[in-house]
């Protein structure tokens, strides 16, 4: 579609979340493709998964995740800002995804998801995620391992929530970053050093010469030696600035419901066993009796 | 062909995915482990093994211990067991987590550093995992063995104390966890342990291809898969078996191997046609199947009718993958392939719809460079670039938080672009309040002209008739731009 001026033009393209995400109207930070792929890949987001999330900001996520779960899965997404709320309610009505996604206005922090036994992942992108942990496990469903994941940019927000995880029985704790790097393509010269040097050369005799016909004709003739040799590759070039950070990613593994009721290993039981030992001999003792 | 837990007569036999169940795991309420399926084993070592869980039989885990498969069938994944006897018995225990321990003043000020600080000769050692196999000693009765014979252990700071109790456990511990196989762990599980089979792809640029290809449900995917179905499982996992995935391979067979372990619905594995590269030239005629008079077929054996109907029923997939591919609109494109990039676009973007991507992937940038370059010079596509993915892992400890200190040095290179129907420059595509009124001028004297000659005979000399061809009215020219865009302006696919 070519504008009025005729000089410009535009390409009309098939709407896709990724494409919404680079240009949606930013109301909080969003997240991009490299993390939004890599969550949720996982926390094993497929069709028939039920997800819930937490804030819901401006939707960058929650469109991609409708798109991973549809047809049969559902999204419970939570705002705690009433405008947001809202203006995402109404982007999710208008793209046709209201029958996946379900949104609230809710403070998770301090009032819980109100779920219970219904979700295969959860996602945290809030400023104190751990706040809400105890409550994101019991909205998980019991009978199957689960998979969380908390989104902070500052290390001591992971130090905290990986605490909370840990106190409420989740597992397998470790964390991400990811981060992706452009490389623009583009052709270069290849010259020969040697023909270089040659050309040089002749340049500066010209210089000496009169400037007749003469002159000019060594010159085109050295500029044709040149263009020969001139042949071009590709290469690949970074860019001068590129995204360095948008957040840790914290993720863990809620385990079935029977897990709380199950004993220890005999090996679990060994922590306690060598801190007793630390009231045995001292090191002096032992060493005298060595 | 659909993949059927058939084997086609032939010399190459194909990768034969077994049917183990007709339900998707998400949709069962208390999933669990089921026979003949595969099973991730996770160890206190690290060590991940894959298994696959036959009814009646013994399990390995080498040193680890042995274990009846009958024994772990029926189970939830996700809970962790302990091998506590000699007859393949298990019961669950508490999930190994980590361990915190918390600061203290032991430092290694004093601390002896060589071999004599481990009172227990090898030869005791020795003894003592003997006895541990033997189930005569618990293992933790062994470590504290070790640990009471080591005259420097109170000297060690506690993370170091913990590290070794840990470093001991890892290695007597007869405790197991069974994960089950997703896109996820399996990608793990294979760039860990056999990362040539994937070429190298690496968990998050893999899950970056399946993104920008907007790989869902109820959509249609073309793949050309060298990293034996590891692309084509992911595709099929998120799809879900909603919708039409096409595999094009190498040989007469797919070797799509990763596709067995995700213990893949009879739904998911039916989505998944493929068709050998030799099938997908358009010139080449289609192979007649020859359906057998009634009569033939009523004289024939038991065994004759089967095989004939065995092959009917392979030659009608055959035709319906093909046809599939031949009538094209694929929603996206990916490619993972040892043949030169920009040949394999250019011979399969005629089959993609209008506004939709091509995802290449290779381990080496340099094998992308010149498909990038040639679709940047082209004007049918947009958005090209090459993107490199970086992922990096911590350790997350209370007081010892920090990146991992070995990691991936590479996961590959992604090449994307988005296919578009370009509209070579036509000035009459171009709105403008002057060339409307121009136009409606013309237009109008074409319709005296056209109603005059209407009285008349109604032949037209060739000069106006390439003038009515030329200037055609503007309302026209938007409508057949505006049908250019429908066809790859479809409605918003089934997602709600």
């Amino acid at each position: 579609m070519i504008s009025t001026t005729q000089r410009g033009f535009v390409y009309l393209l098939h709407p896709t979340p990724e494409l919404w995400t680079l240009c949606l109207p930013h109301r909080t930070q969003i997240l991009y493709i490299a993390d939004i792929s890599f969550i949720s890949t996982y926390l094993d987001m497929k069709p028939g998964s039920t997800v819930i999330e937490s804030g819901t900001g401006s939707g960058s996520f929650s469109h991609s995740i409708a798109r991973t779960i549809a047809p049969t899965g559902k999204l419970y997404t939570f705002e705690y800002h009433a405008e947001r709320t809202a203006a995402a309610a109404k982007e999710f009505e208008e793209h046709g995804l209201s029958d996946i996604i379900t949104i609230q206005q809710r403070d998770v922090c301090k009032d819980g998801f109100g779920m219970e036994n219904v979700a295969n992942a959860v996602f945290l992108d809030l400023p104190a995620p751990w706040e809400a942990i105890a409550s994101a496990k019991a909205s998980f469903l019991k009978h199957r391992t689960g998979k969380i994941c908390t989104f902070s940019p500052c290390i001591e927000q992971v130090a905290r929530s990986v605490e909370a995880l840990n106190e409420n029985g989740f597992v397998d704790i470790t964390m991400y970053e990811c981060l992706v790097r452009s490389h623009d393509v583009t052709p270069i010269k290849k010259i020969d050093f040697a023909d270089a040097i040659k050309a040089a050369r002749q340049r500066q005799q010209h210089g000496k010469k009169r400037p007749l016909e003469d002159g000019e004709e060594n010159e085109k003739v050295s500029e044709a030696e040149l263009t020969e040799t001139i042949s071009t590759m590709l290469v690949s070039k970074t860019p001068q600035e590129t995204r360095g950070h948008t957040s840790y990613l914290t993720f863990a593994t809620f385990l079935p419901a029977i897990e709380n009721n199950l004993e220890p290993s005999a090996a679990d039981n060994l922590m306690e066993t060598v801190a007793v030992d630390k009231d045995v001999p001292t090191n002096e003792e032992k060493e005298t009796s060595n | 062909m659909a993949i059927t837990p058939t084997t086609a007569a032939g010399s190459t036999k194909p990768t034969i995915v077994p049917v183990t169940t007709t339900t998707d795991d998400i949709e069962e309420e208390f999933p669990h482990i089921r026979e003949n399926q595969y099973v991730l084993i996770h160890m206190p070592s690290g060590n991940v093994k894959m298994i696959n869980l036959k009814p009646k039989s013994q399990v390995s885990l080498g040193k680890f211990g042995t274990f009846s498969s009958d024994n772990l069938i029926d189970k939830p994944f996700g809970l962790s067991y302990e091998i506590y006897d000699q007859k393949g018995n298990i019961r669950p225990v508490r999930n190994w987590a980590l361990a915190t321990v918390e600061e203290t003043n032991a430092n290694n000020q004093n601390i002896l550093d060589n071999a004599d600080v481990q009172k227990l000769t090898h030869e005791e050692v020795e003894k003592l995992k003997q006895e541990g196999l033997k189930g005569n000693m618990k293992h933790d009765e062994i470590i504290n063995k070790i640990i009471e014979s080591h005259s420097e252990f109170d000297k060690k700071t506690e993370f170091s104390k913990a590290k070794y109790i840990q470093r001991k456990r890892k290695k007597f511990m007869k405790v197991f966890t069974p994960v089950r196989p997703t896109l996820y762990s399996l990608a793990q599980f294979f760039f860990t342990k056999n990362p040539d089979k994937i070429k190298s792809m690496r968990v998050d640029t893999l899950s970056q291809i399946i993104s920008l290809a907007n790989v869902h449900a109820n959509s249609k995917m073309l793949v050309v898969d060298d990293t034996q179905g590891l692309v084509v499982s992911a595709v099929a996992e998120r799809m879900g078996g909603y919708g039409k995935i096409v595999g094009i391979h190498d040989g007469d067979h797919q070797n799509y191997d990763v596709m067995r372990y995700m213990n893949f619905s009879k739904r998911i594995l039916e989505s998944v046609h493929t068709i050998p590269l030799s099938k997908i030239d358009p010139n080449e005629p289609e192979e007649e199947f020859v359906p057998r008079s009634e009569e033939e077929v009523a004289a024939m054996s038991e065994g004759e009718l089967r095989g004939y109907e065995r092959r009917q029923k392979v030659a009608a997939a055959k035709a319906e993958t093909r046809k599939l591919f031949f009538d094209g609109g694929f929603d996206g494109l990916i490619i993972s392939s040892q043949y030169t990039p920009e040949t394999v676009i250019k011979a399969l973007v005629p089959y993609l719809s209008g506004s939709r991507r091509i995802v290449v992937y290779s381990h080496s940038k340099e094998v992308l460079l010149e498909a990038a370059h040639y679709m940047r010079k082209s004007t049918e596509y947009l958005a090209v670039d090459i993107t490199e993915s970086n992922l990096r892992q911590y350790q997350v400890l209370p007081g010892r938080t920090h990146p991992e200190m070995t990691t991936s040095a590479g996961g590959g290179y992604i090449l994307s672009a988005i296919k578009i129907i370009d509209c070579p420059f036509d000035m009459s595509q171009v709105y403008s309040e002057s060339n409307a009124r121009r136009k409606k001028r013309r237009s109008e004297k074409q319709q005296k002209k056209k109603d005059e000659k209407a009285l008349e005979d109604k032949e037209q000399t060739t000069e106006e008739k390439e003038k009515t061809l030329e200037e055609k009215p503007v309302e026209e020219v938007q409508k057949e731009t505006d049908d250019k865009m429908d066809t790859k302006e479809d409605d918003v696919p089934t997602t709600a």
